[in-house]
């Protein structure tokens, strides 16, 4: 107690430090007096009376120094006493403190910037319950890829798997629903019952789903999001009146999730899955699924358990083929959602960290100039008996002010920062909405700015301190020995940032490579002028309901033709990159060997000649023609193609030439019923040129075509090529559908947009390596003319000198650059070998490339080459100016 | 003046709180006078030891001081005990009590045989 009082007493003592020692001196003072006065009272003479006691109390000013050491903290003292020299230091020197500080400031707040970005997204926890006991389950296909569940297949993973304590599926979609404010486009998901325990959520008010609401044919119940509650159903406390209609049908709202709880992401409502009954098929892949480990399972057991169930299922299942599960897998929920963005996160840490590096180099190789200019000082301080760890400390202190306020700095400049990398960032980086400079993000910042002040301290430090500082009060303060080793020192500094900056740059290149070779891919459609719009009608399966569908599209694509501007309307399932189309199994048939039962078909699927594998699209002809699709050979969808006649197919020409090599499919007959649940053939009648349908770096998929109006499907986007401006279409567009339907609400969207999103990653990736690549590049360019332009100042006399002797101007200015393109050629070479060895890490980034593309490396090796040796012959130049007579007479 | 002792740290802050206790509020000047009387003129306390002690003293919470006029007409800091001041000084009383009777059997053993 006595100790810790003391001690905030102490701590308070290092303020009002003048009053204190003013106090101090009064009350010595006043002691001396007192004790005169006594031995004027003995009879000596004031004289003698002073000289006593003056004697007899000891040093007047020692006194007061042991005084002040026990009054405050002396170890604190002597920092703030290093602090308050080190800042008027730095403050003499406003161009160097500036120059490093906002280096410093540029590297930490890139890094932080960058690290909020992978803390948010790949290791912040998921925000439910004890996260990390959540689960992804899935498949795994016969080319060991993880794909969504079967309805069966999850079945038996629920019902004999023993390692989970709650398992559910889901899968989500997009629907019309009405009956709150107004008619939306929602995202709704389907969960089997144990979804919210899985998380670990209730619901906030009213109940959660029973098994007995998941029964076929159970009345429609559905939950909703806490913002879909307040916004869209104006927050009531009693839910029985509330009512909404989804896709056509009426359920009601039991429900309402706990706020930010918003899983599958984007989803507002959860209903029972499978209210119309269960797929039977084990090779329809509808769902994903979700689980919670029981207490004491790990994953690698639960992994075990559901492998187990899977192997067993591919054994004895009537059912086979490519797109029958070969096994299971189970991973942590967190790395399924964000697996995909960890490599590209990852490098674009790695590159801000090399950016950090070189922004490191730079400041080292200031401090170590402004060193050498301090010898002098140095040498002052040691011969009045500093100890080297007093001069060390000097300069570590120097050096976190630097950092820290370098890092301070940075962290301001990271939330600007952190907000231009969220809006630049694609729209599938997942858990987007977690990024923030938070406190783990402070801390890191914090940490960092300590490891580099400490880096930087310890290494000038212990430049600057060794060696025999005397040495540099003989020779005046224009130490060259001292100085001949600090800039070898500063050369490899520089070499070192050169090396980095070319393993940067030639990342940056490879990615820029990439994209451009992606963007060099044809499409194999057009992206302009393009107005896509999303309807979905309610999800029908009565045959009849389906053609009245169709007719209603009709009707819409017939009044669209007529807004101005408007030259074609088509409609398709899904446009190209954007989410894409559902792939299955077709079967070669000829007209008269259509089976009787199902089962039929069943054993025709065993038949490998007769199965081909391809993308199920539902078009009108005018698709092909808005989206520029050629027509090979054949014909496209006409009138001829009504309902009730032979219903046909348009093919890709990949899968032309893949299923019928060397014949011509035209006049085929196909049957791909499981994508429609409709049995009937389809005649191929033509063949289109390839799409690349779900993004430009994988090749194109094979695909059938089959017309709108013989398959009507109940969501459809539709697309229309207009001269017109896009909002006055979409304007035009809105109104007729209010007009036909006021229930049916309608996202609206450019083709070009939704292209130019599906290269958002590879954008992101180069904008920000690209963007380090070109600060390293300066920053090291800055490096080696400092160092060169010091060197040079250094060498005045000797340059004189030599000059005096008869060296012509380009003898020195060769002897300059040779100085310099020594430094580079180590740098570069070194950079080299580090780029073989780590472009290997953005090999998966790359497309059309490899990563050791020699183009690249030339490129890059050249642009340094060519800019390092511009910042040597600016210094050299001044170099070979160098007047003997000045330069001799400026000793 | 030589042959005089310097009073040795761990005892002089027993003794200025014993002093205070005694002798009720008191400059440092008198603090020093009136443990070197009391010592018989055994002890000298100059001030380089003295204030250090009494500021730790202060510190700690055992003293509090206040600026005060001497009786002959001189400003000076008046040093009084406090509350805490008054239990530790019985604590490190009966402690160096205790102390000084342990070693007085150690340097006196015929006392005990």
């Amino acid at each position: 107690m006595p100790t810790l009082r003391s001690f905030f007493a102490r701590l308070a003592a290092l303020f009002a430090r003048q009053r204190r020692d003013r106090e101090l001196t009064d009350e010595l003072e006043s002691h001396l007096q007192l004790h005169i006065d006594d031995n004027l009272r003995r009879g000596m003479s004031p004289e003698e009376a002073r000289r006593q006691a003056v004697i007899g109390l000891g040093g007047l000013e020692q006194t007061k120094e042991i005084y002040r050491d026990r009054r405050g903290l002396p170890m604190i003292e002597t920092l703030l006493q290093d602090l308050r020299f080190g800042a008027r230091t730095l403050a003499r020197n406003p161009g160097f403190t500036a120059v490093a500080v906002l280096t410093l400031a540029l590297g930490i707040g890139a890094t932080t910037a960058i690290f909020s970005v992978v803390y948010g997204v790949l290791l912040r926890p998921l925000p439910y319950r004890d996260s990390n006991r959540i689960m992804a389950v899935f498949e795994l296909t016969s080319k060991g890829t993880p794909s969504r569940l079967a309805d069966p297949n999850f079945d038996d993973f629920r019902d004999q798997s023993r390692s989970f304590q709650a398992i559910a599926k889901y899968g989500d979609n997009v629907a019309s629903v009405s009956g709150a404010r107004q008619p939306t486009r929602t995202t709704v998901a389907n969960v089997s019952p144990e979804f919210l325990k899985v998380f670990g959520i209730q619901p906030i008010l009213g109940r959660d789903f029973t098994a007995g609401d998941a029964k076929k044919g159970a009345g429609p119940t559905v939950l909703v999001s806490y913002g879909y509650w307040k916004q869209e159903l104006g927050s009531p406390r009693d839910l029985s009146q509330s009512h909404l209609k989804i896709d056509g049908a009426i359920y009601s709202v039991i429900g309402v999730l706990p706020a930010g709880f918003r899983f599958p992401s984007d989803a507002d409502l959860w209903l029972p899955a499978d209210l119309g009954g269960e797929n039977p098929s084990r090779t329809s892949h509808n769902y994903s699924a979700v689980g919670r480990l029981r207490d004491g399972v790990t994953v690698q057991q639960a992994n075990g358990d559901i492998s187990a169930i899977a192997r067993r299922i591919h054994d004895i299942s009537s059912e086979q083929g490519d797109y029958l599960l070969k096994d299971g897998i189970v991973v942590p929920l967190q790395d399924s959602i964000t697996g995909q963005a960890r490599s590209p996160l990852l490098v674009l840490l790695g590159a801000v960290g090399f950016l950090l590096l070189v922004a490191c180099a730079n400041v080292a190789n200031l401090l170590l100039a402004q060193a050498s200019v301090r010898e002098r000082e140095l040498a002052i301080r040691s011969a009045l008996g500093a100890a080297r760890g007093r001069l060390v400390r000097q300069f570590l202190t120097e050096a976190f002010l630097l950092a820290l306020v370098g890092g301070g700095l940075g962290v301001l400049g990271a939330f600007w920062g952190v907000a231009g990398l969220v809006a630049l960032a694609p729209e599938n980086l997942p858990r987007l909405d977690s990024v923030s400079i938070s406190i783990p993000v402070l801390v890191f910042a914090f940490l960092l700015s300590t490891a580099v002040a400490a880096g930087l301290g310890v290494f000038t430090a212990v430049r600057a301190t060794s060696g025999d500082l005397r040495k540099a009060l003989v020779e005046g303060g224009r130490g060259q020995a001292g100085a001949q080793n600090s800039q070898r020192v500063g050369q490899i500094i520089v070499a070192a940032q050169i090396a980095i900056t070319l393993v940067l740059v030639v990342g940056a290149g490879l990615l820029g490579r990439s994209l451009m070779k992606v963007l060099e891919v044809n499409p194999g459609f057009r992206v302009d002028k393009i107005v896509a719009m999303d309807v979905s009608l309610p999800w029908v399966e009565d045959p009849k309901a389906k053609a009245d569908q169709a007719i209603f599209f009709s009707k819409l694509i017939d009044r669209l033709k007529q807004i101005p501007g408007v030259r074609k309307v088509g409609a398709v399932s899904a446009l190209p990159m954007d989410g894409g189309l559902p792939d299955g199994t077709f079967l070669l048939m000829s007209q008269n060997e259509l089976p009787k039962t199902v089962d039929g078909f069943g054993l025709l699927r065993r038949q490998k000649e007769r199965i081909g594998i391809a993308d199920f699209c539902v078009a009108t002809d005018e698709y092909f023609q808005v989206l520029g699709i050629p027509l090979i050979r054949g014909r496209i969808f006409d009138e001829r193609d009504g309902p009730n006649s032979p219903h046909v197919a348009v093919i890709s020409e990949s899968l032309a030439r893949d299923r019928w090599p060397n014949q011509d499919p035209i006049g085929h007959t196909i049957e791909f019923g499981n994508m429609d649940s409709d049995l009937r053939l389809l005649t191929i009648v033509g063949i289109v040129g390839d799409v690349h349908e779900d993004s430009l770096d994988l090749p194109p998929q094979p695909t059938v075509y089959v017309d709108l109006f013989q398959r009507p499907r109940s969501a459809i986007t539709l697309t229309m090529l207009s001269d017109a401006d896009t909002r006055s279409v979409t304007s035009a567009a809105r109104g007729i559908l209010q007009d036909l339907n006021p229930e049916i609400p309608a996202k609206f969207g450019t083709f070009s947009q939704i292209y130019s999103a599906s290269l958002g990653s590879r954008r992101f990736n180069v904008i920000l390596v690209g963007f380090f690549g070109i600060v390293a590049l300066l920053l090291a360019t800055a490096g080696v003319f400092g160092v060169m332009a010091y060197s040079v100042s250094r060498r005045t006399r000797e340059i004189g000198v030599r000059v005096a002797l008869g060296a012509s101007s380009s003898d020195v200015l060769r002897m300059i650059l040779s100085q310099g393109l020594r430094t580079i050629f180590i740098g570069v070479a070194v950079g080299i070998i580090g780029s073989l060895a780590l472009t290997r890490t953005v090999e998966s980034l790359l497309f059309g490339v490899t990563a050791t593309d020699p183009l690249t490396f030339a490129g890059v090796t050249l642009l340094l080459v060519g800019t390092a040796l511009l910042a040597c012959y600016v210094p050299a130049r001044r170099a070979m100016r160098v007047d003997p007579m000045v330069a001799l007479r400026h000793e | 003046m030589t042959d005089k002792r310097d009073v040795w740290q761990g005892t002089l802050a027993l003794m200025v709180l014993k002093t205070l206790q005694s002798m009720g509020a008191l400059h440092g000047y008198g603090i020093a006078r009136r443990i070197e009387q009391t010592s018989g003129d055994l002890l000298s306390v100059n001030y380089g030891t003295l204030y250090p002690a009494l500021l730790k003293l202060e510190q700690e919470g055992y003293i509090s001081s206040e600026w005060g006029v001497s009786d002959n007409n001189r400003k000076a800091k008046y040093y009084k005990l406090t509350r805490a001041g008054r239990k530790q000084l019985e604590t490190e009383a009966r402690e160096w009590e205790q102390t000084t009777e342990i070693l007085a059997r150690f340097l006196s053993p015929e006392r005990e045989s």
